[in-house]
């Protein structure tokens, strides 16, 4: 099964990805703590590319293709903005205590979390980043 | 996201309602002001209907636990759900804070 979703660079548009997520684990169905999960990390993906990608002030597209297989669904996520691989970002350090631990930082790794493979690419002008989760 | 504050003299308590993303933690930023305010105090975080939560989220949390840290207050999770827990457990935070099931 494939469906895409295309957002714009605002975040208001969150609640959007929220509701495109939760139609897709009824559809495929997934469970709905997976499906929860999911929704994390597309919306820290997601939601990077919104805040990041274009410059302040112009307006840019965020474009989700998902393809859901039997045992993986595959999301890609690309934009025409600023490359960037989120892919380079030094993990989160979560080992440390209270007055050292930065107060960003945890989008990225939520998505690596929870994906099983995490992949970026320059394909043209746009970013690729592809997200693989292995269901049962 | 409605988030209902209640004070008692020693006790903020702020009650989550919904889902806590990116926009509506960037509303909240502004409606934790007083519990950032009263951080010598203990805040108890009621999320016995907090249904989601995202790095923004978290973020608040931990503003407010390192607030917490340096005014001599504590944060308290109170009746969070298996998949809130999870997130908390997964990005290293639940361990800073006192959690309390209801």
């Amino acid at each position: 099964m494939k469906k895409t979703l295309v957002l714009h660079n605002d975040v208001r548009e969150i609640p959007d990805l929220a509701a495109f997520v939760e139609t897709l684990a009824e559809e495929i169905p997934l469970d709905p703590g997976l499906a929860m999960s999911l929704n994390l990390a597309l919306e820290e993906a997601v939601t990077n590319v919104m805040m990041y990608a274009y410059p302040a002030g112009t307006v840019g597209a965020v474009t989700l293709d998902v393809d859901a297989e039997k045992d993986r669904v595959v999301f890609v996520l690309s934009d025409s903005g600023v490359p960037f691989d989120p892919t380079a970002v030094p993990p989160a350090d979560i080992s440390l205590g209270v007055e050292d631990r930065p107060i960003g930082g945890l989008g990225i790794f939520l998505v690596r979390q929870i994906m099983d493979s995490v992949v970026y690419a320059r394909q043209g002008d746009r970013n690729v980043l592809t997200l693989t989760k292995l269901i049962a | 996201m409605e988030i209902e504050i209640t004070q008692k003299e020693n006790e903020m308590t702020a009650r989550l309602v919904g889902r806590l993303d990116t926009p509506a933690s960037q509303e909240a930023a502004a409606k934790i002001q007083p519990l950032l305010d009263n951080a010598e105090k203990t805040i108890v975080m009621d999320c016995t209907e907090l249904s989601y939560i995202s790095s923004s989220g978290l973020r608040l949390f931990l503003m407010l636990r390192k607030a917490c840290a340096a005014k001599g207050g504590k944060v308290v999770l109170r009746s969070i759900n298996n998949d809130i827990r999870q997130v908390f457990t997964m990005t290293g935070l639940l361990s800073l804070f006192v959690v309390e099931d209801a």
